[in-house]
């Protein structure tokens, strides 16, 4: 498939796109997270595009199967108001405050800190300690 | 399927009356606790008294009473006021047949809080079970301990099964309701469903009654904080039919703890709020969801909460901040949407498979799965700040720069 995008044209190989993009949607709708950091590397990536290409791009695919995955959630019963009515205004005062952090802090430290963070959660699920 | 579910309320009433006739009656309200009465032949009721009718959010309930000498007894302890969902899927090897049956069971009248507290006596035994780890059968555990007798709420519950097949897997269905079970299978199939709700032995038995010779029992229920509110009933038991009536005590809860009726249990919303506000503070900087690290937190935080519960109600909460950011790069045309969609329509194929199968697994497969994925986001991120990737990754960034401000500009100047 060919995009064009701001006066370039990139060649798009949708099965690749669609397979990975079905895979992440799966796992990201049952575990109930957004998929964008295993997005943004299966366009980079696999599909050899430009970041500026993907930074809205993929947040568009994701919204597709996060729209999706609350109404089945929401179907199955799975979805509880109070709860949510709890985190939602934190999740937006966050989406306020983060950006204005953002500039002060380094990525690099952010990115290490966040892997030393998925590390000791994820062996906290397996059950590891 | 309006007609189907017409039906089944009826058979299950039907069910109700014949299997319950004794605790429906022992059930009664305004009869005074405590005052025994002869059921079954010779043996008379035990009797039951409680020393307080309220706690908050948790307490100790002292439980007092006179059994026939000689005779273990068991409490049944139960939220009255709340039900939640239970479900449980089938996948294990039948023995007679060696074929998987994939049935699956759920139901939406399982307890938010059952408990069976069993002679002290009997702690070796529980013990004994929690060392075969999870693969602990309830039923078994039950039997074991001779507090099958006591089992005799959830046994009520309607149990819906439902024959599955791969196909309707992946389109996400149930698969084909299948005609309701009779009272015993309901009853076997409502105490798997127990251990699928509570998870752990701690959670559905306890050993806390201390039994005199002379048949006087006393025990200490604690009812842990973070449970439904509301009236619980409790109930001593010494044999099927010989029950004491229903002692009542209510579990009282107050703002900022409250009742999460879907998970069935209660909290206090100041930590989800604090939690959610400080993960989605640290999203924005890392640049990825809030949801990753959300759920693993709630969950390893909170066991208490379920781990579908946890799936279905962080999903909204991402689906905004990804609305926001759409809304933003869509002002200045920074998003491709021949590209998005396309993706896009793949994956909603696989979100509708997605929440489907939370619910088919365990909370043990679900940890399992999730512990992995956040292995392989963890080497993502680290191969992220690899020298090679940031020189890659800079100059990116300044076209990106570059693409983003000719967008901005293009916009204005439309405007």
């Amino acid at each position: 498939m060919k995009v064009d995008f701001w006066g370039q044209e990139f060649e798009v190989n949708m099965v690749v796109g669609c397979i990975g993009g079905f895979l992440i949607a799966v796992l990201s709708s049952m575990f109930g997270f957004g998929g964008g950091p295993f997005m943004v590397p299966l366009m980079t990536v696999a599909l050899r595009l430009p970041m500026y290409l993907v930074v809205g791009s993929s947040l568009l695919a994701i919204f597709f199967s996060t729209t999706v995955s609350t109404m089945r959630h929401y179907q199955f019963g799975n979805f509880d108001l109070i709860f949510f009515l709890a985190m939602f205004p934190a999740a937006l005062l966050g989406g306020y405050i983060g950006p204005q952090i953002a500039k002060r802090v380094s990525p690099l430290v952010v990115k290490r800190v966040a892997c030393c963070g998925l590390v000791v959660l994820a062996l906290n699920l397996l059950g590891v300690y | 399927m309006k007609k189907k579910t017409g039906v089944l309320p009826w058979l299950f009433s039907a069910m109700v009356v014949i299997f319950g006739v004794h605790v429906a009656t022992a059930a009664e309200p305004g009869a005074t606790a405590g005052a025994g009465q002869v059921v079954a032949g010779t043996m008379t009721a035990p009797t039951i008294i409680i020393d307080k009718t309220e706690i908050n959010n948790g307490g100790v309930i002292k439980v007092s009473g006179q059994a026939p000498a000689g005779k273990p007894v068991f409490l049944e302890v139960w939220a009255v006021e709340h039900m939640v969902r239970a479900n449980r899927f089938d996948s294990d090897i039948d023995k007679d047949s060696g074929k998987r049956p994939y049935i699956f069971y759920s139901t939406s009248e399982m307890p938010a809080y059952y408990k069976t507290f069993v002679p002290k006596e009997l702690q070796p035994k529980i013990d004994a079970a929690k060392k075969e780890g999870k693969k602990w059968s309830y039923s078994a555990l039950l039997k074991d301990l001779g507090a099958d007798i006591a089992y005799s709420i959830p046994a009520k519950a309607k149990v819906e099964h439902y024959q599955s097949t791969l196909m309707a897997s992946v389109i996400g269905s149930r698969g084909d309701l299948l005609p309701a079970m009779d009272e015993k299978e309901t009853r076997k199939r409502s105490m798997q469903l127990v251990k699928a709700r509570f998870q752990s032995i701690d959670k559905v038995v306890a050993a806390a009654v201390d039994v005199k010779p002379d048949g006087s029992y006393t025990a200490d229920i604690k009812i842990s904080d973070g449970l439904a509110p509301g009236k619980y009933k409790i109930v001593a038991v010494v044999d099927k039919k010989v029950k004491s009536e229903a002692a009542t005590f209510e579990n009282k809860i107050s703002f900022p703890t409250m009742y999460l009726s879907n998970a069935g249990t209660s909290m206090n919303l100041i930590y989800p709020f604090v939690l959610s506000l400080a993960v989605s503070i640290f999203g924005v900087l890392m640049g990825a969801g809030g949801g990753f690290i959300m759920n693993p937190l709630l969950l390893a935080l909170f066991p208490v909460l379920p781990h579908t519960i946890v799936a279905g109600t962080v999903t909204p909460t991402v689906l905004f901040s990804q609305g926001s950011g759409i809304f933003n790069y869509s002002k200045i045309k920074f998003i491709s949407w021949k590209l998005g969609s396309g993706i896009g329509c793949a994956m909603l194929l696989g979100a509708f498979i997605g929440p489907k199968l939370t619910e088919m697994i365990t909370l043990d497969q679900f940890k399992f799965a999730f512990g992995w994925i956040l292995l392989i986001l963890a080497a993502l991120m680290l191969w992220q700040t690899t020298p090679g990737y940031m020189a890659k990754n800079k100059k990116e960034q300044s076209i990106l720069k570059e693409f983003k401000k000719r967008a901005e500009e293009t916009a204005k100047g439309k405007n």
